[in-house]
C-alpha cells in the first residue's frame, strides 16, 4: 500500500463550498503520490476542464464527477409535483483509461455525467435569483437518475449526507437499511453504486465519526455493495478550514455563530498514510481495511479518464457542413466566397491593386487549408451574415482585423491592406489553436442575435459560455463583514475607500493608502476589525459565482451536449457550465459577440437621421478624411466619442492633435497600459511634434517605423523588423514575438535574432540597438489591427457628433454607452447649443427623440430641432405606467391624465415636481407649478383612484370637452429655479433646468473660481481653483508604481482634470473618493496645444464651503442640502 | 463533572495515552482510547486569523479514555471516562470533563 486516491473533491470551483483551486490539489496529490486525482464540484463540472488540464501537466489521471442533490418525486393531491430530499452523492463518471477489464467505451461515462449535470441543473428553470436557488435546489430526480445509470457510465457513491447516512448516524437501522435496498433497486448494474466511509473524526458516533464510518460500512458489507474511503475533502490543508468557515457564511447568508458550522478542520487532502490510518481506525481490522483501501483503488482506476478519447479534448470542433448550409469541400466554398468578397469590397479594382489583394489572398488562404480551419471561417462569416441580414450593425475587433478574409467575408470592417494590417498576427502555421474572432454588434439587439444563433444552428449545436466571477475587494469585504456579522453600514464605509488594490495585501494597503488611515486605527483597537482584514484576504480572488459571460457563444456539432455540460442563464438559454480559459483546452468554438453601446447609439442616430431628414446613410461609407471631424477632436471635447473620451485619452487629444484615420489608430493604441508602462506616449509625440528628430537606427526599419517617428509601438513593427533584420516568415517572427514575453525561451529568441542579423550583414551597434528596444518591448506593445478596428466606430461617432450632434447626442442618451453619467451628455449639448426638451407626459417616450422645433431667436443658423428628454429617465416609475402614458398620449388636461395613465399617487407626484406635467396644463391656460402641485394634491386625495386595468368600464372622455371642466387651483407661488434643479436631481439625476452649480455661483465667483474652458488661456503654473461635480475619477498604472489619483470634473462650461500626487492625496484623503461636489485648487499644468490640466494641491466638499459662507453673509441658505 | 486542569500524561508510540496523573492520583487507561476533533469558534476567540495562522483555531484534539485507578485496590469496574485536550502546539493536556 503506497498511494492512495481521492475520489470525493470539492474544488474552489464548488461556489462557496470548496476552497482550493484545482491546479494546487493536483500539484499536491502529486507531490503526495498519487497517480490520479478527483475533482467532484458541487452542482456541476465547473473545475473539470482545470482539473484535466492540471493532471495531464503533472502526468497523473484525471477522475471527474460531481456532488448532486437526489431527489424523489411526489405527486400531490392538488397535482402539484413536488420533491423531498433523498441524499447529497458524489457520481463518478468512468473512464477509456482504464486498465480493467470493465472499461467502457471512450467517452461513454463523460456524456452520462454531462447528461446528468444538465438534469439536474434544468430543474431549476430559467430561475437564477439566489433565493429561488435555495427553493428551487440543483437536483437530479432518482427516477431520472436510475433511468440514465441503467446501462452504467458512471458510480454513485453514498456517503453521509445520503439518507443512509443520516439514518446511520441517527442510530436507525431498518431505516438505513431500507435506504440502501431502495438504492441498490434504483442502480441495479453491477458498478454503478458504492457507500463512502467518511471520518472526520468528529466526536464519536456523530456525523463524520469513525463509529458513523464503521456502522455504514458494516452495513454495506451486509448488503454486499462495495465500500470505498473518501475524506470529502473541501480543502489542501487544515489551515484553509477557517476560510471554508467564511464560506460556509456567504452560501448560508448567516454570520458565523448563526449557523451549525463545519464539525473541525479535517476535511482537506490527506496523505496516503492519513488516510490508511483512518481506514483501520474506522474498520478496527488489518485484511478489511486493506480490502477498503483496494477496493477505493479500483473504483479509482474504473474512472481514469483519458481525455483525447473521452472528452474530446484539444481537437477543434465546427458545425457540420450540412448545418452551415455548405456542400463540397469547404476550402473550395471559402475560396469562392473571398473571390466574390474582392469585387464587394473593392468594386473593379484592376492591375496591380488586384495583383496585390490577390497574392494576399492566397498567402492566407494557404494558412487557412493548412490548418483546416476553412469551416471555422465559412462558420463566423455565417454568423456575421445572419447579423447583417438582421440589420444590425457589425464590426470585428482584435487581431482579426487584421484578416484580408475576415474583411472580404464581412466579418471585419476594416481594410488591413489600406491599413498596413498583418495576418500572422492573427493566424500562423505555427499555432494550431483556433484563433479568437471578436465581433462587436449593438448591445440593444445582442440577445436576439443569441436567440437566432441558436435557432440556426440548433439548440444541440450552440451554448452561451459562462464567466466565473472571482472575489475582489469589495466582494471579498463584504461577505467578510458579514460572516463576522458587522454591520452593513460599517462595511460599505470601509469598502468604498477600497480603491484599486488587491484584497490580498489588504494589510499592506492599510500602512500605505492615506483614505484607508481611519480604517487602520479601527483595526488596532477593534479585534473584529482586525479578523475582517485577515479574512478579507483570504477571500480574495476564490470564485464567487458563476454568471453568464458577457459575449461569448460556443458553436460545435451535434455531439456538444455530450461533451459540456450546460445550465440555464439568466436570459433562459442554455449555457456551458465551463469558462472563456476552458474553451482552448476542450477545442470548443467560441464566437465573442460583443454589445457595444456605441453601435446602438449610432445605429439610433441613423435611424433618426432617416426619421427626421428623411436622409439614408451608410455609416460604413463615409469619407475617412472629413477636416471637420478631426477639427472637432482637436478641440479635445471628445465627450462621447467612441474610445477617446475619458479624461486622459482627452488630455492626449490635446498633445497628439490627430489629423488622419491612422493618428486615431496609434492615439487608441498609444493609450493602453502596455505602451503607458513602456513609455512610448513622450517619445511619439516628441517626434511627431519635431522637438526630437526620429531615430530608425538603421535605413531598413524607416519604412517600418516612419509612422510613429521611429518608436516601436505595434506588435506589427517588431513582427516587421524580425522579419527584416533576420529573414525569418512573419509567421515565425509572430511566434518570436511571443516568445520573448517567456522569460524562459527569450535568450533563445535573443540567439536566433543576433545570428541571423549578423549574417545579414548588420553591425554590432545596430543589432545591439534594437534588441535593447525588441527586449523592452516584451509585453508593452500594442497590436495594429485591434487599434485600427476600434478607431473605425472612434471615427465614426466623431463624424456623427461633428455633423449630427443633435441626433448623435439623442443617440448617446438613449443608450447610455461611455464612461460618465447621463448629467454630463445634458452638460455637452448646452455647450454644443443642442437643445433639450425637458419630460413632458404629451410627447416623451421611452426613447430620446428628435423633435423638429421652432426656433427661439432669429438667428437663421439655429438648428431646428431638438432632443425630447425620455420618460423613463424618472426614478420609480413602473413599466406599466410607462406604458399606459406612452399608450394614451396626447392627454387634454391634469385630471384626463390622471384618468387615462392611472399613474400611480408617488408617480403623479413626481410628473408634477419635475415639470412633466407643464405643458398639459398649459392648454387650460397659464399655471404656476404651484397651481399644478395644488391640482395633484387634489387628486391624490381622492380615495378611489382609477385602477390599472384594461377591462374597466371607463368614463368616455372624448364625449364631452375636459378642458372647459377642468378646475385648477390659481394662486400658488411658481418655483424657483433652484428648487426645480433640486427635484430634477431628486428624480432623474440631472440637472435638466440648469447646471446644479449655478446655485452656488455667487460664492464661487467671490472665491475666483474659473471654468474649465477659460483655463486654456491661462499661463503655465497659474495658481487657480476650479469646482465642478465629479465625472471620473481614476488611478491609472504608472510607471513609477506609485498611485496618481485622477479627478474630473464637470462645470456646464466642459471638463477639468486634476492630477493629485502623494501629498495632495494625504492632504485631502476623506474627500478623495467620496465627495461629488468639489471645488479643487492647485497650479495650471500645460500638456500640449490644447491641454491643461491642474496639479492638485487642495480640495474641499462644496457643500461644507457653502455652510461657511451662507453664515458669513448672515442670511439662511436658501436651498436644502442636495446630491 | 467540568473540570480544567493541567494533566501528566505518558502516551505510546502511536501518541495515545496510557495513562495520566490527575490530583495526585495515577490512572491507567483501560480501554482503547478515542480520538477526535472539536469546534473552536474563532470568530469569538481569535484576534488573527491570517493565512497559514494553523488549524488549531478551527479544532482542538479531545481524547475520550477508561481509565481507572493504577493502584490496584479497586478493581477495573471503578473505571471513569474522561475527557481530556491536547494542544498541538505546545503538547500541553488538559482534563476537561469526568464521568464517573
Amino acid at each position: 500500500m503506497t498511494g492512495f486516491t481521492h475520489l470525493h473533491v470539492a474544488s474552489a470551483y464548488s461556489g462557496h463550498y470548496g476552497v482550493t483551486r484545482p491546479e494546487l490539489l493536483a500539484e499536491a496529490a502529486r507531490a503526495q503520490g498519487a497517480t490520479a486525482l478527483a475533482v467532484t464540484d458541487r452542482d456541476g463540472l465547473y473545475g473539470a476542464v482545470k482539473h484535466i488540464g492540471a493532471c495531464l501537466q503533472l502526468g497523473i489521471s484525471p477522475i471527474v464527477g460531481v456532488e448532486l442533490l437526489v431527489v424523489d418525486e411526489h405527486t400531490s393531491i392538488s397535482n402539484r409535483i413536488n420533491h423531498t430530499e433523498r441524499a447529497r452523492v458524489a457520481i463518478l463518471a468512468h473512464g477509456s483509461a482504464s486498465s480493467s477489464r470493465n472499461q467502457v467505451q471512450p467517452g461513454f461515462g463523460w456524456s452520462k455525467l454531462c447528461a446528468i449535470v444538465s438534469a439536474a441543473q434544468s430543474i431549476r428553470g430559467g430561475f437564477k435569483s439566489s433565493s429561488s436557488k435555495r427553493e428551487n435546489p440543483v437536483a437530479i430526480r432518482a427516477s431520472e437518475l436510475g433511468k440514465l445509470l441503467e446501462d452504467g457510465g458512471c458510480t454513485v457513491l453514498l456517503g453521509s449526507d445520503s439518507d443512509l447516512g443520516r439514518a446511520v448516524a441517527d442510530g436507525d437501522r431498518t431505516l438505513a437499511e431500507a435506504a440502501l435496498l431502495s438504492w441498490k433497486n434504483l442502480l441495479p448494474k453491477p458498478g454503478v453504486l458504492a457507500v463512502e466511509a467518511v471520518s472526520h473524526l468528529t466526536e464519536p458516533g456523530s456525523d463524520r465519526s469513525t463509529l458513523h464510518a464503521r456502522r455504514m460500512l458494516q452495513l454495506a458489507d451486509e448488503l454486499k455493495v462495495p465500500v470505498v474511503l473518501t475524506n470529502a475533502v473541501r480543502y489542501l490543508s487544515p489551515d484553509d478550514a477557517l476560510t471554508a468557515d467564511v464560506l460556509d457564511s456567504a452560501r448560508f447568508l448567516e454570520p458565523l455563530g448563526m449557523f451549525q458550522p463545519q464539525p473541525n478542520a479535517q476535511a482537506w487532502l490527506k496523505p496516503p498514510i492519513e488516510m490508511q490510518r483512518l481506514a483501520l481506525e474506522i474498520t478496527d481490522d488489518h485484511s478489511r481495511a486493506l480490502k477498503l483501501i483496494e477496493t477505493t483503488e479500483k473504483l479509482a482506476d474504473r474512472c481514469r479518464l483519458e481525455p483525447t478519447r473521452d472528452c474530446d479534448w484539444g481537437k477543434p470542433k465546427t458545425p457540420e457542413k450540412a448545418s452551415l448550409g455548405i456542400e463540397g469541400n469547404p476550402f473550395e466554398v471559402l475560396w469562392k466566397k473571398a473571390q466574390a468578397g474582392i469585387d464587394w469590397r473593392y468594386g473593379h479594382i484592376e492591375g496591380e491593386a488586384l495583383a496585390r489583394v490577390q497574392h494576399r489572398l492566397s498567402q492566407e488562404l494557404i494558412t487557412i487549408n493548412k490548418l483546416g480551419f476553412a469551416t471555422y471561417f465559412l462558420t463566423v462569416a455565417d454568423v456575421a451574415q445572419m447579423i447583417r441580414d438582421m440589420r444590425i450593425r457589425i464590426a470585428a475587433r482584435g487581431s482579426g482585423a487584421g484578416s484580408l478574409v475576415n474583411y472580404l467575408l464581412g466579418i471585419s470592417g476594416v481594410d488591413p491592406i489600406e491599413h498596413d494590417l498583418l495576418f500572422e498576427r492573427f493566424l500562423s502555421t505555427e499555432r494550431t489553436s483556433l484563433p479568437d474572432i471578436d465581433i462587436d454588434v449593438e448591445s440593444a439587439r445582442r440577445h436576439d442575435i443569441y436567440r437566432a444563433i441558436f435557432k440556426r444552428y440548433g439548440s444541440n449545436r450552440v451554448t452561451l459560455l459562462s464567466m466565473q466571477s472571482t472575489y475582489r475587494g469589495r466582494g471579498a469585504m463584504r461577505d467578510s463583514g458579514l460572516a463576522l456579522g458587522l454591520d452593513d453600514e460599517q462595511i460599505d464605509e470601509i469598502a468604498k475607500n477600497m480603491w484599486r488594490f488587491s484584497a490580498r495585501s489588504f494589510r499592506g494597503a492599510l500602512e500605505t493608502k492615506p483614505e484607508l488611515a481611519r480604517f487602520a486605527e479601527e483595526v488596532e483597537r477593534d479585534r473584529r476589525m482586525n479578523l475582517l482584514v485577515d479574512i478579507t484576504e483570504r477571500l480574495d480572488r476564490l470564485p464567487r459565482h458563476i454568471s453568464m459571460h458577457p459575449c461569448g457563444v460556443i458553436l460545435g456539432d451535434s455531439n456538444l451536449l455530450n461533451l459540456t455540460p450546460v445550465e440555464p442563464s439568466g436570459m433562459g438559454l442554455p449555457m456551458s457550465q465551463f469558462d472563456k480559459d476552458d474553451m482552448d483546452p476542450m477545442g470548443f468554438l467560441k464566437l465573442d459577440v460583443l454589445g457595444v453601446r456605441m453601435q446602438s447609439s449610432m445605429a439610433y442616430a441613423v435611424a433618426e437621421i432617416e426619421r427626421v431628414h428623411g436622409k439614408s446613410l451608410d455609416l460604413d461609407r463615409i469619407p475617412k478624411d472629413d477636416e471637420a471631424t478631426f477639427e472637432a477632436i482637436r478641440t479635445t471635447n471628445t465627450l462621447g466619442i467612441f474610445q477617446i473620451e475619458s479624461p486622459g485619452q482627452r488630455e492626449l487629444t490635446g498633445k497628439h492633435q490627430p489629423t488622419e484615420f491612422n493618428d486615431l489608430t496609434i492615439q487608441i493604441s498609444l493609450f493602453r497600459p502596455g505602451p503607458m508602462k513602456g513609455n512610448m506616449i513622450a517619445p511619439y509625440l516628441d517626434g511627431r511634434q519635431g522637438f526630437a528628430t526620429p531615430h530608425y537606427i538603421h535605413p531598413d526599419l524607416k519604412p517600418i517605423l516612419q509612422e510613429t517617428f521611429g518608436v516601436v509601438i505595434f506588435h506589427e513593427h517588431v513582427l516587421r523588423i524580425l522579419n527584416v533584420m533576420t529573414g525569418c516568415t512573419l509567421a515565425k517572427a509572430d511566434e518570436l514575438r511571443r516568445n520573448l514575453e517567456k522569460p524562459r525561451v527569450a535568450p533563445l529568441v535573443q540567439k536566433f535574432f543576433r545570428e541571423k542579423a549578423a549574417e545579414r550583414g548588420y553591425s554590432k551597434l545596430v543589432i545591439n540597438e534594437v534588441w535593447s528596444i525588441l527586449e523592452g518591448f516584451g509585453s508593452f506593445g500594442f497590436c495594429k489591427a485591434h487599434g485600427a478596428a476600434f478607431a473605425l466606430p472612434t471615427y465614426q461617432s466623431a463624424w456623427l457628433k461633428t455633423h449630427y450632434p443633435t441626433e448623435f447626442l439623442a443617440g448617446l442618451f438613449t443608450h447610455d454607452p461611455g464612461m460618465y453619467p447621463r448629467r454630463l451628455l445634458l452638460a455637452e449639448a448646452r455647450r454644443l447649443g443642442v437643445r433639450i426638451l425637458p419630460i413632458d407626459v404629451n410627447k416623451s417616450t421611452r426613447e430620446y427623440r428628435v423633435e423638429k422645433v421652432a426656433p427661439l431667436t432669429s438667428n437663421p443658423n439655429e438648428p431646428k430641432i431638438a432632443i425630447r428628454m425620455a420618460l423613463n429617465e424618472i426614478q420609480g416609475v413602473s413599466e406599466a405606467e410607462l406604458d399606459r402614458i406612452v399608450n394614451e398620449q396626447p392627454f387634454e388636461t391634469i385630471t384626463d391624465f390622471y384618468h387615462r395613465a392611472k399613474p400611480s399617487r408617488r408617480t403623479l407626484e413626481r410628473l408634477a415636481l419635475i415639470g412633466a406635467l407643464d405643458e398639459v396644463a398649459k392648454q387650460t391656460g397659464e399655471h404656476t407649478r404651484g397651481d399644478i402641485m395644488a391640482r395633484v394634491r387634489q387628486l391624490n386625495a381622492i380615495k378611489n383612484r382609477p385602477i390599472a386595468d384594461l377591462g374597466q368600464p371607463m368614463l368616455d372622455f372624448s364625449a364631452f370637452n375636459a378642458i372647459a371642466l377642468e378646475q385648477m387651483p390659481t394662486g400658488n407661488a411658481e418655483m424657483t429655479e433652484i428648487e426645480r434643479v433640486e427635484h430634477e436631481l431628486a428624480f432623474t439625476h440631472m440637472d435638466i433646468t440648469q447646471h446644479q452649480l449655478e446655485m452656488y455661483r455667487p460664492m464661487l465667483d467671490e472665491m475666483g473660481v474659473v471654468f474649465s474652458d477659460e483655463l486654456v488661456g491661462l499661463r503655465n503654473k497659474s495658481d487657480v481653483l476650479v469646482a465642478g461635480v465629479r465625472v471620473a475619477t481614476q488611478t491609472p498604472p504608472m510607471r513609477s508604481g506609485k498611485r496618481v489619483v485622477f479627478i474630473s470634473l464637470d462645470d456646464g462650461h466642459g471638463c477639468s482634470d486634476s492630477t493629485f500626487f502623494d501629498e495632495a492625496q494625504q492632504r485631502c484623503s476623506h474627500i478623495l473618493f467620496n465627495t461629488r461636489l468639489l471645488v479643487i485648487g492647485g497650479k495650471t499644468r500645460r500638456t500640449g496645444i490644447k491641454g491643461v490640466s491642474i496639479m492638485a494641491e487642495n480640495a474641499w466638499d462644496i457643500r461644507d464651503l457653502w455652510r461657511q459662507w451662507v453664515a458669513k453673509q448672515g442670511t439662511q441658505p436658501q436651498l436644502a442640502e442636495t446630491g | 463533572m467540568r473540570v480544567d486542569e493541567t494533566v501528566f500524561v505518558s502516551t505510546n508510540k502511536g501518541g495515545e495515552p496510557v495513562g495520566f496523573n490527575w490530583r495526585g492520583i495515577a490512572y491507567l487507561v483501560k480501554a482503547r482510547p478515542m480520538r477526535w476533533f472539536a469546534r473552536r469558534e474563532w470568530w469569538v476567540e481569535a484576534s488573527r486569523v491570517q493565512r497559514g495562522v494553523g488549524a488549531s483555531l478551527v479544532e482542538v484534539e479531545m481524547w475520550r479514555l477508561q481509565a481507572g485507578r493504577a493502584s490496584g485496590t479497586l478493581d477495573s469496574n471503578e473505571a471513569a471516562q474522561f475527557e481530556l485536550t491536547r494542544s498541538e502546539d505546545d503538547n500541553v493536556w488538559r482534563l476537561v470533563r469526568v464521568w464517573r
